[in-house]
């Protein structure tokens, strides 16, 4: 057990924890941020995607002692009024079923549009192919993704 | 009494509507006694403060019961959708009688009347409450958006003002329903009710619980099949930091070791650092090849009689040609992205579970039985669900937590890991579908001979010795369906089921035994189709005349709905038109195929797709799906979940399959059980045939055809006839 020192969502936290213990079972477990799921555990699903600064990350794969002095966002901080342009489209094109891996899908969606403002249907594919939704509602996403990047250029 | 599959499975609409008419409270008991609350029924609760709260009788896995059965409240009670407060059922004394089971596919279908019975008979009451208050005549009033509005004097009255007078009316016997061309909600493109808390990351699933000192939960459970734990060392996991404790879990499903933490990560610690020993059975080197070899030598015996009609051996006899073909269907496993998991806390004195369960009666029914615990004192809490396409059907999760809560006296929360999914599933049962057709010297198709041969869901054991003398046991039974429930013509015909046990736990899933049965069946219509040097959807047309009503068993098979069907899926995919060549070095196809879900939802799909002139890669770029499900309460839910069941439909098609050797399933993860991402999904366009029938389900429906339009798809393109499923470009002797 050691002693950790990491931004979440702006706020300063301070984590009294295994020095691996990934990310994902800090904010679930420790910090109660349970926007962020557990799907795999392994890197292959998308489920517990976050940011650390504005690139998006896996959550299960970064230790809590890598993550010291680093500032991550949550789902939950994406926006606290829900209206980030991802969050805006995803509920415009009505894209989430069991909604289940939606939160990570945003927030690999948040930083594409971040880093690249006008993605071909190609550039959000690949980006989204990290992704697993078994409710299958890509078409659905795709097309959030594209409103999302055209609404957060005007913005 | 074993209650049949089908029953068990299904929606059955009638006993839906029987069982609602039972929760129903009757006059005088009906509204609770306060004079601050209007209950008239087990749905509906109206405050003073002008809150009004519906309650949702079935579980939200993405289908969207949420949304769609609020609606039928909704639009009946006249309430806007978005200011109602919406509460999950529990099962106990307020849901007596009233099914809370998610299965089957008619979570909206199988509702809708009773629940728009039950907002008109509340706004019967509120506008009778209001016209004694007014002292003038029920009929010059109406309800509207939480009002009763009296319409000559435009004095209007709150549905909350009025609690107090309608509690003391009598619920009228027949309430009168709304026209359909007054619908407001229903019919109407109605988006998700919880759409802003899943994208705020609020929406709370299994795994979200969090109660007071909760501790977390994972567990060991055998690495081959049939294994117990014959013996365990905890004492390395006990030293792990925030371990607490080690206890042994054996609900006669898959017995194992759980270690408890104060945190997720500690306990998958400390189970790495367990040590047990187990023991094996007959099933522990079992192995799914070995299996799929014994289902085709299976598939030539005798069966249980499905189907007969005309002379099928002398039909054969006197064949001046003859074709045969077998198909294979793997293990598949559910894979929903919320993996089993369950928060328990038991007391001496009651439960309170919470947990994604399709089925929280089970749960209820199951505790008080293993807890000695009245009705009262548990309590399912039935949280959101990550997916469940039948998984959840199944609670061994529930009993888990439960056995594990008892024994520590504490709340804990126990999680399967990815990897604890994929390896102790309720597996979608593998089967190998055997079909023969045979043709008169004149060319005429004579006869059409299908042997499937499978396990069956084990969910509901296997038969008993004595059972299985019963020959007519799956006849009656309606299944497998897809096989039973052939919807077309022959001049003789014979469909068997051969029943091969298996030690593999299986169970439901998306669209239970049609998938296997129709991939075999429409595959092989266009293998015939081909023989006959006709066109496979001209064909399909012929077999179902002449578009009458076939009866089987409790299903009513409507042949010219699907005719219809067929038609508009002619038109509108442009079948009759050549497939533009995009590309000089692919080779391009189109294919069909369509299924009848129980006599109710008519689906066609038109597949088409693109092959390298090398074989080497293939990619589906198009489907086409056509319905009819009758009247549909809410198009934007059902568009979605056409795309749902493609999507799901492709990835068992192009990527599904679960092997298992020596007693273990072979995969663990999403990168060795593949499903379908966004950079593979065709594009997909769906065409409603619009019905004024009755509303119809439809989750599951779109799932079977796609295997199948995806095979004659590729063979239209290839002249490669794919029989095994998953399709793979090694399928096509690349």
């Amino acid at each position: 057990m050691a002693t950790f020192k990491v931004t979440i969502n702006n706020d300063s936290r301070t984590i009294n924890a295994d020095p691996d213990m990934p990310l994902l079972w800090v904010l679930r477990d420790l910090l109660s941020l349970t926007g962020t799921k557990y799907g795999c555990g392994v890197g292959v699903c998308g489920s517990c995607t976050i940011h650390e600064g504005d690139r998006a990350v896996r959550s299960c794969q970064v230790k809590i002692s890598e993550a010291a002095g680093k500032s991550y966002t949550t789902i939950e901080g994406l926006s606290t009024t829900v209206a980030h342009p991802c969050q805006r489209a995803w509920i415009a094109e009505d894209v989430a079923q069991c909604g289940f891996c939606q939160p990570g899908m945003i927030m690999t969606a948040a930083a594409l549009i971040k880093s690249n403002s006008n993605p071909s249907d190609a550039e959000i594919d690949r980006a989204m192919a990290e992704s697993v939704c078994r409710c299958g509602t890509y078409l659905r996403m795709r097309r959030a993704i594209r409103r999302a990047a055209n609404e957060a250029r005007k913005l | 009494m074993k209650v049949s599959r089908r029953t068990f499975i299904q929606t059955g609409t009638s006993a839906t509507a029987a069982a609602l008419v039972l929760g129903f409270r009757l006059p005088g008991v009906s509204a609770v006694s306060e004079t601050d609350v209007f209950e008239p029924n087990a749905y509906i609760r109206i405050t003073p403060d002008n809150v009004v709260t519906l309650w949702v009788t079935r579980s939200e896995m993405g289908q969207g019961v949420r949304t769609n059965l609020p609606a039928a409240l909704a639009e009946e009670l006249e309430v806007d959708l978005d200011k109602v407060k919406l509460e999950q059922a529990m099962p106990g004394a307020r849901f007596n009688g009233i099914r809370l089971r998610t299965s089957g596919s008619g979570s909206s279908s199988g509702t809708f009347m009773a629940l728009r019975r039950a907002g008109a008979t509340a706004r019967a009451m509120l506008i009778a409450a209001a016209a004694e208050i007014w002292k003038v005549d029920k009929s010059s009033c109406k309800a509207e958006a939480g009002y009763v509005i009296h319409v000559p004097s435009r004095r209007k009255l709150t549905y909350g003002d009025l609690v107090a007078a309608a509690a003391k009316q009598t619920p009228p016997a027949n309430p009168p329903l709304k026209a359909a061309q007054d619908f407001r909600l229903i019919g109407k493109q109605l988006k998700r009710s919880d759409g802003a808390l899943i994208v705020g990351g609020r929406a709370v699933y299994g795994i979200d619980v969090r109660v007071p000192n909760l501790l977390f939960a994972v567990m060991e459970r055998s690495p081959y099949l049939g294994g117990k734990v014959a013996s365990f060392d905890g004492s390395r996991a006990l030293k792990i930091p925030g371990v607490r404790h080690v206890v042994a879990v054996d609900t006669g499903i898959f017995p194992g070791v759980a270690v408890v933490a104060d945190n997720t990560w500690s306990a998958m610690k400390g189970r790495e650092a367990l040590d047990v020993r187990w023991t094996r059975d007959a099933s522990s080197d079992f192995d799914s090849n070995r299996f799929i070899e014994q289902l085709k030598t299976a598939s030539v015996e005798d069966g249980y009689p499905l189907r007969r009609a005309g002379d099928t051996p002398k039909a054969f006899a006197a064949a001046a040609k003859k074709i045969d073909a077998v198909y294979e269907y793997p293990f598949q496993a559910h894979a929903p992205l919320e993996t089993m998991n369950t928060t328990a806390h038991v007391r001496a004195d009651g439960c309170d579970v919470w947990t994604p369960t399709q089925t929280p009666e089970t749960a209820h029914r199951d505790l008080q039985k293993m807890l000695g615990l009245g009705p009262d004192a548990v309590k399912i809490h039935t949280t959101l669900l990550g997916g469940g396409f039948g998984r959840r059907l199944i609670i061994d999760y529930v009993h888990e937590a439960v056995t594990l809560s008892k024994a520590i006296g504490k709340p804990v929360q126990l999680l399967w890991t990815r990897a604890d999914d994929m390896h102790n599933g309720f597996f979608h049962p593998p089967a190998v579908e055997r079909l023969n057709a045979a043709f008169a010297a004149d060319g005429r198709l004579t006869a059409w001979l299908h042997k499937s041969a499978g396990p069956d869901l084990s969910l509901l054991g296997t038969p008993t010795p004595e059972e299985r003398k019963d020959l007519q046991r799956y006849a009656k039974d309606e299944s497998p369906w897809g096989a039973f429930d052939n919807p077309y013509s022959f001049p003789s015909m014979q469909v068997d089921y051969v029943l091969v046990d298996s030690p593999v736990p299986t169970g439901p899933w998306r669209a239970v035994y049609y998938p296997a049965r129709v991939f075999a069946r429409e595959s092989f219509i266009d293998e015939i189709a081909h023989v006959m040097k006709k066109d496979p959807l001209q064909l399909r047309i012929d077999l179902l005349q002449p578009g009458d009503v076939l009866k089987l068993g409790t299903q009513q098979v409507n042949r010219a709905r699907m005719i219809r069907v067929l038609e508009v899926a002619r038109e509108k995919s442009g079948w009759t038109r050549p497939m533009v060549q995009k590309k000089s070095d692919r080779l391009y196809g189109r294919g069909i195929a369509l299924n009848i879900y129980q006599g109710d939802s008519y689906i066609a799909q038109v597949a088409e797709v693109s092959v390298a002139k090398s074989l080497r890669d293939f990619r589906v770029e198009k489907i086409y799906c056509i319905v009819d499900c009758g009247f549909v309460i809410n198009p934007a839910g059902l568009e979605g979940q056409v795309e749902s069941g493609i999507t799901w439909g492709l990835s068992a098609a192009l990527h599904g399959k679960i092997a298992f050797r020596a007693g273990r399933a072979q995969q663990s993860t999403y990168q060795d059980f593949k499903v379908m991402r966004m950079d593979e999904m065709p594009e997909i366009e769906t065409f409603i045939v619009p019905g004024d029938v009755d509303p119809a389900g439809f989750g599951e429906h779109p799932v079977p055809p796609v295997a199948p339009a995806v095979a004659n798809a590729l063979f239209a393109a290839t002249g490669k006839r794919v029989r095994r499923l998953p399709i793979t470009p090694e399928s096509l002797g690349s």
